[in-house]
């Protein structure tokens, strides 16, 4: 899993060096994370509704990394999957239950119950947000077990990143060490 | 990760989870309902079979008599999850089984449907589906699928509890069965399927997310994996900082990556011809004049001492000795001529 994602981060970034001289910081940083995403997202190769609304997400921010890079994994087709449904419109649903709701008893413990119930929905909402292509999904479960596939998979990205990124600022600080070292004997010398 | 594809009901085809015995089920937490569910000998209480494929019957036959087994449950593949092999095992820990596995072969409908006597119930219904165009159909399908014969006959060769049971039709549906003295209309049951559904994938979660383990509630739950998955998501932002502030090249060697990545990794390799890795030479080589060079030449002169880079790739390797991919970086690029460079 790691490595197969190492990989195709990889070939990524290699796509989009010689595409711009990335000069900035933030462009860089732009390029790796938008490159190590949808390495992660192709790696389920559209089986998940995350994967796909990821693919979508990265396309419109730049939709010429995701081209080249979903070419070089030959799986041009994950950037057209879409999903069909349509967002919920959240405030006419509740509109209408409420209109709905207006006679029901009011006992303490359903009371509580619906409290309860309120605020898991408040929560899965908020999950929603933070998942990619939660919105999509109609059903709870569909969200779980996206949410499931989504935790691991940003995991093993973790993971990864920040191997290399440790292997890398490990090199370099002993290499800016021992380059301001030198510059100090030279100074001196 | 030959499971890759099979996420949803996409496949439709929940063979791995099936090896899945009864005693891993066991593991379900839960309340009792589930263990119900889970116990081959019970083999009543609730059982709410999630199966995949949505095209399919899926056909229990309860009587001893069933040429493919002698329980009453089946095992069925709840989720074919992506090829995650954690993911697969815990997942198959959802998969409500309560009796031996049952051929493939029944999963997929091909069991004898016709030849089962009136009085065996036969329950086929989807459970969820894990597309979401299915899910309304399947919704419909529950609520009218089910056959509202409520038959008392309660079989003989198991200690179930329950007091109805559902004909079915030829359709892939959740066979649920209604426990003693719980309503048996269809949208309870419907409903009490998907919450066991959805709880059991809340306890999967649970095991995932850190520290879960110990709240109760679905709120808080919910609220902790909220909070590490931002989390989460936070940190591949710094690390992608991290990563484009600290060096402004990287060389990559994506050949020998996949060639070692089985091997053991170098040790002595370290010399100072072949120390041409790419990070302390690089950001060396932005501060002066910067120009490609192969691996496997020598490091330019301002670095005379190779004896430091060896302790710097000493460093690194300790550090990430059991670290794959890292490691694999630092041999393969030690190790073999071609390679891949790769600026950022």
């Amino acid at each position: 899993m790691k490595e197969e994602f190492l990989k195709k981060w990889q070939m990524g970034l290699q796509i989009y060096r010689p595409l711009i001289d990335n000069t900035s910081v933030s462009e860089r940083r732009k390029a790796i994370k938008l490159s190590a995403d949808v390495a992660m997202a192709s790696l389920r190769k559209g089986t998940t509704c995350w994967s796909r609304a990821l693919i979508q997400k990265t396309a419109t921010e730049d939709n010429f990394l995701v081209r080249q890079m979903l070419s070089g994994i030959k799986a041009e087709t994950l950037i057209n999957k879409k999903l069909p449904k349509v967002m919920c419109h959240r405030k006419i649903v509740r509109r209408s239950k409420k209109i709905l709701r207006r006679r029901q008893s009011r006992s303490a413990i359903e009371e509580v119950a619906a409290k309860a119930r309120k605020l898991v929905k408040k929560k899965t909402q908020g999950l929603r947000n933070v998942v990619p292509g939660g919105e999509f999904m109609s059903n709870d479960v569909l969200l779980i077990q996206e949410t499931l596939d989504y935790i691991v998979s940003l995991q093993t990205q973790v993971n990864v990143m920040r191997s290399i990124v440790d292997a890398a600022e490990a090199g370099s600080e002993r290499t800016a060490y021992y380059l301001g070292k030198l510059k100090f004997a030279i100074e001196d010398g | 990760m030959d499971l890759s594809g099979r996420f949803g009901a996409r496949s439709g085809n929940g063979v791995p989870f099936r090896e899945v015995t009864g005693l891993e089920s066991l593991h379900l937490g839960g309340g009792d309902e589930f263990r119900q569910m889970v116990l081959p000998e019970n083999g009543g209480g609730f059982t709410a079979l999630l199966e995949l494929p949505p095209t399919r019957a899926v056909e229990l036959l309860h009587s001893s008599s069933s040429s493919s087994s002698q329980a009453t449950l089946h095992s069925v593949g709840t989720l074919t999850f992506p090829s995650n092999p954690i993911l697969m095992e815990r997942a198959a820990r959802f998969s409500v089984i309560a009796t031996e596995q049952n051929p493939n072969g029944n999963i997929s409908g091909e069991t004898t449907t016709s030849s089962v006597p009136s009085n065996e119930h036969i329950k086929t219904e989807p459970a969820e589906t894990e597309t979401s165009d299915q899910a309304a159909v399947e919704k419909q399908n529950n609520r009218c699928g089910k056959r509202k014969d409520f038959d008392k006959k309660v079989n003989s060769s198991t200690k179930k509890k329950s007091k109805s049971s559902e004909e079915n039709e030829k359709l892939p549906y959740v066979h649920v069965r209604a426990r003693r003295g719980q309503a048996t209309d269809s949208h309870s049951l419907a409903e009490r399927a998907r919450r066991e559904k959805i709880n059991a994938r809340m306890k999967l979660l649970q095991e995932l997310v850190p520290g879960c383990d110990k709240i109760q509630g679905t709120a808080l739950v919910l609220d902790e994996i909220i909070n590490h998955v931002q989390s989460l998501q936070r940190q591949v932002e710094m690390l992608s900082m991290r990563l484009a502030s600290v060096n402004p090249r990287i060389d990559f060697n994506l050949d020998t990556i996949l060639a070692s990545e089985n091997g053991s990794l170098m040790d002595g390799s370290f010399n100072g011809t072949t120390m041409q890795l790419a990070w302390p030479h690089q950001v060396m080589e932005t501060e002066q004049s910067y120009h490609h060079r192969q691996l496997q030449q020598p490091p330019p002169q301002q670095w005379p001492f190779d004896g430091l880079n060896q302790p710097v790739w000493g460093r690194e390797e300790n550090q990430d000795h059991g670290n794959d991919h890292n490691s694999l970086m630092v041999g393969s690029a030690s190790l073999h001529p071609n390679q891949v460079k790769m600026e950022l």
